[in-house]
């Protein structure tokens, strides 16, 4: 994910990571996020928001991944799950597990019910 | 007969016949004793007593000529010694003139001279050369003139010799704490980079955003050093920094950084040669407040604007100062302020305050410690105005590139066919392009989150996540001085609306009104709307 990177003493931000988490590494949620749980926002972003925080719910107002948060806000994906658990514990946003690939029907049922339909 | 002893000395007339009485008396009772007795004695007796008177008058003009010699020598030695004590009242006045000029001669080299030269040698001149050009008084000796310069130059050879070793260890601290600094920096880059590494991993992360912590603990340390030691803290920043970025560093750099609470921000920047003499600062107020508060409570820190640029305040729940000890830590950020020593360092919260000094004093901030309505104590800095620029339009698209370009093309699409884009109205509209094309965040919308333009800009965007990352700072550096509104303004149309004097669209027409508001702002206004 990174790329190479100039050793000046110009680059950066003076933040550092774990500021923006307040020293929390993984994520505290109830029910387990990963790296392709879909989030979606609630509500329009607050004033009194972090900046981060605000920016997620700005970005889920369609539902995106953890993976691509991370990606969209250059952030490690731990810290973006530190800050999704946040706002899921305040109800800004809201995880949607991914559709487990065993629930879907299976593709021989699929496959036999539209060549039914064709037959009609 | 009775003439012969006549005084020889006729200026003393009456002391010369004194001696005469004895003689006339002596031969008068001569006389009558020779008249009286018996004619056959009278001759004997006649003799006897001649001779008798005349030993009598010898004696007498002798005892007067001692006499007269006595007075004589007598007046010779008062003259002689009136004469030796005039003479002794000469030397004396002499002798006092010269204690005189040699009283102030010290007292010049005491009170002028020595802190001239002092002062001179600090300046960087040699002490050869000051000492040959101050002169003395002529009033004095050439002895005590030399001695007074043996004195001067040994004086001065001493601070000279002072100076130089204290510049030599100044050097030392300083070139130890740049290589310090090198290494944390190196160590500190690579530790970003682990953590986009292993940021799927929350054990390993967790692990790694302790070791950053306290890379950056070190960090400090080092930069402490290096501002005592009479140099700039480590990094350069050649970009404005956003206000909220440079708090959220100074907090990053503290120990107890989870107790800071960052209330609200002003929307500005920190020029670039500011930025880490700011984060500097505050971070070791920050340490201060943090240090000298119970664990549980935490520390609020604010910046707001004021007329002569942006207060920064930052406040502890601990049990404050008292007015003596705050007065003694005040008058320490002075003095800090007028120079300091590092053999003077004690404890180490004196080590912060001194650095937190020296940094007001090169950067011009101004640093004042107040009682706080929480009891502890309320740290005010106060950025001047030539530090500060607006912030940088967007921020957000800096920190993240493709953050407003996709979801805000998305809600576009979707708006019409969903309700989820009504909740909020910017949605409705079309989002402004920058020159470049990039979108362009307006500022100070009802719905958006006024603070989501203070996320930094940043470069830890990863190559390749999309073709605005490339020109995403030279656009933000394009346009946040043209478009910023003026500070100050927002709180004008709150206040306009509060007071319902001019509701809904007629805002930015009283805004035109108001006195303080420059005609600048159209621009913003016309975006507004």
């Amino acid at each position: 994910m990174s790329g190479p990177r100039r050793l000046d003493w110009d680059e950066g931000s003076p933040e550092r990571l774990y500021v923006l988490t307040g020293g929390r590494s993984g994520s505290t949620a109830r029910e387990p996020l990963d790296l392709v749980t879909l989030i979606v926002s609630r509500s329009a972003p607050d004033p009194g928001l972090q900046p981060e925080h605000a920016a997620i719910v700005r970005m889920c107002e369609y539902p995106l991944s953890v993976a691509e948060i991370s990606a969209y806000l250059a952030l490690p994906a731990s810290v973006v799950m530190v800050l999704l658990s946040d706002l899921l514990s305040q109800r800004r946003v809201e995880a949607r597990p991914p559709i487990p690939a065993a629930s879907l029907p299976d593709a021989v049922l699929l496959e036999a019910v539209m060549h039914g339909l064709r037959k009609l | 007969m009775v003439r012969v002893g006549s005084p020889p000395d006729p200026p003393r007339p009456a002391a010369g016949v004194a001696w005469l009485l004895p003689a006339v008396f002596s031969l008068a009772c001569s006389v009558a004793a020779v008249v009286m007795v018996d004619a056959d004695v009278r001759v004997p007796l006649g003799v006897g007593l001649a001779v008798a008177t005349v030993a009598v008058a010898a004696a007498c003009a002798e005892a007067s000529r001692r006499g007269r010699r006595i007075r004589g020598l007598r007046a010779q030695r008062d003259a002689a010694v009136a004469e030796q004590h005039s003479q002794r009242d000469a030397e004396a006045a002499a002798l006092r003139r010269r204690l005189a000029a040699q009283e102030a001669a010290l007292l010049q080299l005491t009170e002028e001279m020595l802190p001239k030269t002092i002062l001179r040698l600090q300046q960087g001149e040699s002490a050869r050369e000051i000492v040959h050009e101050l002169g003395g008084s002529p009033d004095i000796s050439p002895e005590f003139a030399a001695a007074q310069r043996t004195v001067l130059r040994s004086v001065a050879e001493a601070v000279e010799a002072e100076e130089g070793m204290r510049d030599s260890a100044q050097r030392a601290f300083v070139n130890i704490a740049r290589r310090v600094q090198a290494i944390v920096h190196q160590q500190a880059t690579d530790l970003r980079e682990m953590e986009e590494r292993h940021g799927a991993t929350p054990d390993v992360f967790g692990d790694l955003l302790r070791l950053d912590h306290g890379t950056a603990l070190i960090g400090r340390l080092a930069d402490s050093i290096a501002v005592l030691g009479g140099a700039r803290p480590g990094r350069q920043w050649q970009n404005n920094v956003a206000l909220y970025s440079v708090l959220r560093g100074a907090i990053s750099r503290i120990t107890d950084y989870p107790r800071v609470e960052l209330a609200s921000v002003a929307e500005v920047a920190v020029v670039g040669s500011s930025v880490e003499p700011l984060i500097h600062a505050l971070a070791e107020l920050l340490d201060n407040a943090t240090r000298y508060s119970p664990p549980k409570t935490l520390v609020r820190v604010t910046a707001s604007e004021v007329q002569s640029g942006v207060a920064i305040e930052i406040e502890d729940g601990g049990i404050g100062l008292a007015e003596e000890a705050r007065r003694r830590v005040e008058r320490l950020l002075e003095e800090a302020s007028a120079g300091l020593d590092l053999t003077d360092l004690g404890e180490s919260p004196r080590l912060g305050l001194a650095v937190v000094g020296r940094l007001a004093q090169q950067q011009g901030f101004r640093v004042s410690l107040r009682p706080s309505a929480y009891g502890g104590v309320r740290a005010i800095l106060i950025v001047p105005t030539e530090l500060l620029t607006s912030a940088p339009i967007s921020v957000v698209t800096g920190a993240a590139p493709g953050l407003d370009a996709l979801p805000a093309a998305r809600t576009r699409t979707l708006s019409s066919g969903t309700t989820r884009g009504a909740a909020s109205p910017k949605d409705d509209e079309p989002m402004e392009r920058t020159p470049n094309g990039l979108p362009q965040r307006r500022r100070r919308t009802s719905a958006g989150p006024p603070r989501l333009a203070s996320v930094p800009p940043s470069p830890r965007t990863p190559a390749g996540t999309g073709p605005a990352t490339a020109s995403a700072p030279a656009g933000q550096r394009g346009t946040d001085t043209a478009d910023a509104p003026e500070p100050g303004l927002w709180l004008a149309a709150f206040q306009d609306a509060v007071s319902g004097e001019s509701p809904g669209s007629g805002t930015a027409d009283s805004r035109g009104q108001h006195p303080d508001s420059p005609p600048q702002n159209t621009p913003a206004k016309e975006g507004e709307r």
